[in-house]
């Protein structure tokens, strides 16, 4: 219910902007998908899917790369030339796209404990209750597992960039038991 | 010395191997929610880092007084948070999740955004006084001296205190700056989490001169400051503070306070004792709020009151000298929405505020949505003309509040 009122009011809002930021995007969107793949569906476990990530987890993400907040040798540069008007007409494009069903197969342990530990480690708070993210926060259905496993083992590390150190926070009650049953189970959930 | 950092060491590996057979730490902002509200899903808001266009915005939709004209002053300055004045007319600009401060100047009636300092650590507190600009960031105060002349190089700042974060606590990391009437620089050390015992450290105002780099307690018991400011008439301190989350809808207020710098450390309750006459659940036990100061006001539950400034500037009507103004950052812990705004505090002569009225309305859209608002005013600056300007970090525009003309 929750969920729906916002898209709603999300729709009502920016619409025609969000469309022209989109065709932008697209243009734009030539060198991203070298990597991420063909729509933002990345199909190498180390790098990202961008298809239907929330467009303020994508702008946000960029302006941390650019800004040197966040770190990769790949990223880093990638970045760099980029304006905010570029990234948010990435981000609408991308966030338009639909999430590919993942490869990844979970193992049963991690399929049933799965539900359980996002409770625990308050990771549906935020992810949502199926983990397909919410304005800053991104979805983790059916991302990359060895991007997943990079992320939640750099934040336990306090490596990685986040905002307001929330996820660096959360992170810390992780085993690495944990992470990587967390890891492997939300990769192999649908988006749909 | 020693022994004591050796002694917390131990503890703290102590404590992780215990945690093994406990259920998990919360992260710092939901720590201290109750069962009861265990399916919350009521979570804090971030800004849209690359910032939003005004004319993608429903800017016309913000509301003013009679008389008062609202407009957008300058767009495009990433997660505009404090503001700070100089001398020539420089408009400073800080944020806390990317690492810069930025300068805005008016060339031709064009204001033109300029990164001039970048690689801080959440610098969020700046003030400006006498040609430099001081900047507070998670761990350090800074001072860039003659900054105005040399926008483009500003150099590297000089250290005015530093070891404020030592231990990298997540929370309320973040630090506002103002400059008190006695040439000391004024600056929160927020609490560690939502609901949990401060160090010596934190959850305090504390005050450094410039120019020693030794550090006076000033209040304590104050969860997180993000706005100061000094009553122009009596010297005194004015600030707004954040109240714990998770208490419900309608407790506790965030509230609004006054403190005499001629004597004394006032003690304002945390983790005790919230808006001056409220127990907390856990920590207020056996407690009594009787031992604690009282705010000047309650300004709203979950309200999130950041930047508050004195008016004392010429344009605004007579009626509105000596008022405070209030930026409303929140609310986010509530499942009906409120603020979002900027609101107005009367104080008599006796130094006594009113409750708050709404002045700036119109970032709220609806009070049941995620999120609730477009906008989300963070602080004020009283220009030289004597109109405000409002930041709003949630897409990085600066609105100026005029009026007549």
């Amino acid at each position: 219910m929750r969920g729906a009122a916002a898209s709603v009011a999300a729709f009502l809002f920016m619409p025609v902007v969000a469309l022209a930021g989109a065709a932008e995007g697209e243009k734009k969107a030539a060198p991203c998908v070298a990597c991420h793949g063909e729509a933002g569906n990345s199909v190498n476990p180390q790098w990202p899917s961008l298809a239907q990530q929330p467009a303020q987890f994508i702008s946000t993400a960029l302006f941390m790369f650019r800004e040197g907040n966040r770190k990769n040798d790949l990223m880093t540069p990638m970045a760099k030339p980029l304006s905010n008007a570029d990234m948010n007409d990435l981000a609408a494009y991308f966030s338009a796209q639909k999430a590919a069903q993942p490869k990844h197969q979970s193992k049963p342990e991690n399929v049933a404990a799965g539900p359980g530990l996002a409770k625990k480690f308050n990771c549906s708070q935020c992810h949502g209750p199926r983990l397909l993210g919410q304005q800053h926060i991104p979805r983790l259905a059916g991302q990359q597992h060895e991007y997943v496993l990079a992320q939640l083992k750099a934040f336990k590390a306090q490596t990685r960039a986040d905002i307001d150190g929330n996820m660096t926070s959360a992170a810390q009650a992780l085993s690495p038991q944990d992470i990587e049953a967390l890891a492997d189970y939300v990769a192999g959930l649908s988006a749909e | 010395m020693k022994t004591i950092a050796a002694l917390a060491v131990s503890a703290a590996f102590a404590a992780s191997a215990l945690a093994q057979d406990k259920p998990a730490p919360p992260p710092s902002w939901q720590q201290g929610k109750p069962a009861a509200q265990a399916e919350s899903t009521l979570h804090p808001f971030a800004p849209h880092m690359t910032g939003r266009s005004a004319k993608d915005l429903p800017v016309n939709t913000l509301k003013v007084p009679s008389g008062f004209k609202v407009e957008v002053w300058a767009d495009g300055i990433p997660e505009a948070r404090s503001l700070a004045l100089g001398d020539k007319g420089t408009v400073f600009v800080s944020n806390r999740n990317a690492k810069n401060v930025y300068a805005v100047t008016t060339k031709d009636g064009k204001r033109e955004v300029k990164t001039i300092l970048t690689g801080l650590d959440a610098p969020n507190g700046i003030v400006f006084s006498k040609g430099t600009l001081y900047v507070a960031e998670r761990g350090r105060i800074t001072r860039y001296d003659g900054i105005e002349g040399k926008l483009d190089s500003p150099g590297e700042g000089k250290v005015v205190v530093d070891n404020l974060d030592p231990n990298r606590a997540a929370g309320h990391f973040w630090k506002y700056l103002a400059m008190g009437p006695d040439g000391k620089l004024y600056f929160n050390v927020g609490a560690p989490g939502n609901i949990v015992l401060p160090s010596y450290k934190e959850a305090a105002i504390w005050r450094v001169q410039p120019d020693k780099g030794v550090l006076e307690q000033v209040a304590i018991g104050v969860r997180n400051s993000v706005g100061m400011d000094f009553n122009p008439k009596t010297k005194d301190l004015w600030f707004t503070n954040h109240a714990r989350d998770w208490l419900g809808d309608d407790s506790p207020n965030d509230t609004l306070h006054r403190v005499s710098l001629k004597g004394g450390v006032p003690n304002f309750g945390y983790p005790f004792c919230h808006q001056g006459d409220t127990l907390d659940p856990e920590y207020g036990k056996n407690r009594s709020c009787a031992e604690f100061a009282k705010p000047a006001q309650k300004l709203g539950t979950h309200i999130a009151p950041l930047g508050m400034k004195f008016y004392h500037g010429k344009m605004f009507p007579a009626e509105y000298q000596g008022n405070i103004f209030i930026a409303m950052h929140g609310s986010w812990n509530r499942s009906v929405k409120q603020g979002y705004n900027v609101m107005r505090v009367k104080v008599d002569e006796h130094g006594k505020a009113s409750k708050p009225t709404p002045f700036l309305t119109g970032f709220l859209q609806d009070e049941k949505a995620d999120p609730p608002m477009w906008g989300r005013p963070v602080d004020l600056l009283v220009m030289k003309d004597g109109s405000m300007l409002v930041s709003d970090d949630y897409n990085g525009i600066i609105y100026r509040v005029s009026y007549g003309k």
